[in-house]
C-alpha cells in the first residue's frame, strides 16, 4: 500500500530560525501514525508545513502522490488533507452550527454536508444540545469536539490532530480518545501528535519520535515498546 | 418642540452618514486588523466619480450605482497594493496607517489635478423640501435617513445569513483556522475593503447631494467616523452603528445649544472620556469579530 502522505527531506522554519532539519516520514502505509517527542522540537511546525500554513525552505511533501509544496492551504483542504490545530483556538464568536457550515465550505465537502453533520452529531451528541451556542461559551473538551467536528465536516481523506487532549480533565480526555478511535474505525486515516504515549500506542500502528527537528526513531508495526524505553528516548540515556 | 425636532432630525441625518463611514472602518479592522486612513478619500472619490458620470450625461439612477461599483474596485485595488503585501509583518498596524495615509494623499491630490479645486455638486436623490414638526428639511436628507438603515440591515443580513458573510466573520476571528477550513483569506480581505469602499463612496454621493464637494471633503467625516468607532468600540459592526447615531444626536444637540464652534471640542471631550473610562468602546466586547 502506498503512503497517502510522504514528507521527503523537508527543511522549514520561521525567518532565519530553522526548526525542521531535513525531516522525512510517511503516513498511511500501515494505518494511523503517531508523532511524539519533547515540546519545541518541530512537531507543530511540521504539521503547519504539511497543511500549507508555512512554506518549507526545501523538500517535498506528497499527498496522494502529488507534490503539495507551494499549494495554498485552501487547495490542500480542497484535496482532503485536514489539519486540526493545537489548542482549539477556533472561532470564539461563531456558533457550533456556523463552525460546521464553515467546515463544509470547500466544494469537495459541500455535497456531503448533511451526511457529515449526522456523523458529527452521532460522534459528539453533546454538540447537538449546544448547537446555537457560541464557541467561547463552551468548555475546553467541547471546544475540542467542535474543532474535530469542523474537520470531519471537511470530508477528510487524511486527518491530522495536533495534541487533541491537551489540557483536558482525565474523564473528558478518555471520552475524546474513544471518539478519536471511533473516527479511525470509520475509515479515516489519522496522524496524531500526542504526549500521551499509551493513547498513541493504542490508536496508531506506526510511531515517530521527533527530536531536534528530525525523526530520531521510527517504530514500525510489530516493534512494541515499553514505557521505560520511550522515557529513555525522551530524556536520553 | 421645534428644538427637539431639529436635534432629532439633525442627529438621524448625521448619524446615517457616520454609520455608513464607521461600518466600513469597522469591517476592515475586524477582518484584517488594520486601520484604513484612506477611508475618507474613498468617500470623496465616490462623490467625484458620480459627479463625472452625471456630467457625461448619465441619469443619476445609473450614475450612482455605477460609482458605487467602481468604488468597490478601487477598494479592492488599494487593498491589493498597499495592504496585502504587508500582511504578516510584525508592525503591520502602524505600517498600514502610513501606507493608507500616503495612498489617500495621492488620490486626494490626483482628484485635485483631474477635477480642480472648484466646488461641485451632484443631484439630490429627491429634489425639493418639506416641513416636519416646524423644521424645514430637504427630501434628499429624508431619503438618506430612510435608505441608510436599509443598507446597514442588508449588510447585517449578508454577514449573518449568507455563507460568504459567515466566511468574512470567520476570517475576522481567526486567520489560521480560516485557512484550515479552506477559506480564500486573501479574497476575503479584498472583499472587506471593497464593501467598505462602496459604503464610503455611497456616503460621499449622499453628501455631495446637499453640500459642495471638494477633494478634501472626506477628511472631516473620517475624523467623525474615528470618534464613532473609538466611542462605540470597533470589535463588531453593530457597535459602530449605534454609536454613529448617538454621536449624531450628540453633535446635533451640541450645535443647537452651544453652537457649531464648540461642537468639535465637545466631541473630542467625549472621545477622551471614552478612552479614559472604557477604552474598548461602550458597546464592545474585548474580542475581535463581526456580529
Amino acid at each position: 500500500m502506498n503512503p497517502i502522505l510522504s514528507v521527503e527531506g523537508v527543511t522549514a522554519g520561521y525567518g532565519r530560525v530553522t526548526v525542521l532539519h531535513d525531516i522525512s516520514l510517511e503516513a498511511g502505509r500501515f494505518g494511523n501514525v503517531g508523532l511524539f517527542g519533547p515540546n519545541g522540537h518541530g512537531k507543530t511546525t511540521l504539521l503547519r508545513a504539511i497543511s500549507g500554513l508555512l512554506q518549507p525552505k526545501s523538500g517535498r511533501i506528497r499527498f496522494d502522490g502529488q507534490d503539495i509544496v507551494g499549494h495554498s492551504a485552501r487547495a490542500i483542504v480542497g484535496a482532503g488533507l485536514i489539519h486540526v490545530p493545537q489548542g482549539n483556538r477556533l472561532f470564539p464568536d461563531l456558533s457550533i452550527a456556523d463552525c460546521m457550515a464553515l467546515g463544509a465550505y470547500s466544494p469537495r465537502a459541500r455535497p456531503h454536508e448533511a451526511e457529515n453533520r449526522e456523523k458529527v452529531i452521532k460522534l459528539f451528541p453533546k454538540l447537538a444540545e449546544r448547537w446555537r451556542q457560541r464557541v467561547r461559551t463552551l468548555s475546553g473538551g467541547e471546544r475540542q469536539m467542535v474543532s474535530i467536528g469542523t474537520a470531519l465536516m471537511s470530508h477528510p481523506r487524511l486527518l491530522i490532530l495536533d495534541e487533541p487532549t491537551l489540557g483536558l480533565a482525565p474523564k473528558i480526555k478518555d471520552e475524546l480518545c474513544a471518539s478519536v478511535m471511533d473516527i479511525s474505525r470509520g475509515g479515516v486515516p489519522l496522524i496524531v501528535v500526542e504526549q500521551d504515549i499509551e493513547f498513541l500506542l493504542e490508536l496508531t500502528q506506526q510511531l515517530y519520535l521527533v527530536n531536534h527537528g528530525a525523526v530520531a526513531t521510527e517504530i514500525k508495526p510489530g516493534e512494541s515498546l515499553d514505557h521505560g524505553e520511550i522515557m529513555s528516548m525522551y530524556f536520553g540515556h | 418642540m421645534s428644538a427637539l425636532a431639529e436635534i432629532l432630525f439633525g442627529g438621524l441625518f448625521q448619524g446615517s452618514l457616520y454609520a455608513m463611514m464607521a461600518v466600513g472602518l469597522a469591517l476592515v479592522w475586524t477582518t484584517i486588523g488594520v486601520f484604513n486612513f484612506s477611508h475618507g478619500v474613498f468617500m470623496m472619490l465616490g462623490a467625484y466619480i458620480a459627479w463625472q458620470l452625471v456630467e457625461l450625461g448619465l441619469p443619476a439612477a445609473v450614475a450612482f450605482p455605477v460609482a458605487v461599483v467602481v468604488m468597490a474596485g478601487v477598494g479592492w485595488i488599494l487593498q491589493a497594493s498597499v495592504v496585502r503585501p504587508l500582511i504578516g509583518r510584525p508592525n503591520i498596524v502602524l505600517v498600514v496607517v502610513i501606507t493608507t495615509l500616503a495612498a489617500g494623499s495621492l488620490i486626494e491630490n490626483g482628484a485635485l489635478t483631474i477635477w480642480g479645486p472648484r466646488s461641485k455638486q451632484i443631484p439630490a436623490l429627491i429634489a425639493g423640501n418639506t416641513t416636519i414638526g416646524g423644521v424645514g428639511v430637504s427630501l434628499h436628507q429624508i431619503a438618506i435617513i430612510v435608505i441608510t438603515p436599509l443598507i446597514l440591515a442588508a449588510l447585517w443580513m449578508f454577514l449573518n445569513r449568507t455563507r460568504l458573510g459567515l466566511a468574512l466573520r470567520a476570517v475576522a476571528q481567526n486567520e489560521d483556522a480560516s485557512h484550515l477550513v479552506g477559506l480564500n483569506v486573501t479574497a476575503l480581505y479584498g472583499l472587506a475593503f471593497a464593501i467598505a469602499a462602496s459604503l464610503a463612496g455611497l456616503a460621499g454621493i449622499f453628501m455631495g447631494g446637499y453640500r459642495f464637494m471638494s477633494p478634501v471633503m472626506g477628511s472631516d467625516p473620517l475624523l467623525k467616523a474615528l470618534i464613532v468607532v473609538v466611542f462605540g468600540g470597533i470589535s463588531s459592526i453593530s457597535g459602530p452603528i449605534f454609536a454613529a447615531y448617538l454621536i449624531g444626536f450628540f453633535e446635533a444637540a451640541c450645535s443647537y445649544y452651544f453652537g457649531l464652534y464648540w461642537t468639535p471640542a465637545l466631541l473630542f471631550g467625549v472621545l477622551i472620556l471614552t478612552l479614559m473610562v472604557r477604552p474598548e468602546g461602550i458597546f464592545a466586547s474585548r474580542s475581535r469579530g463581526l456580529a
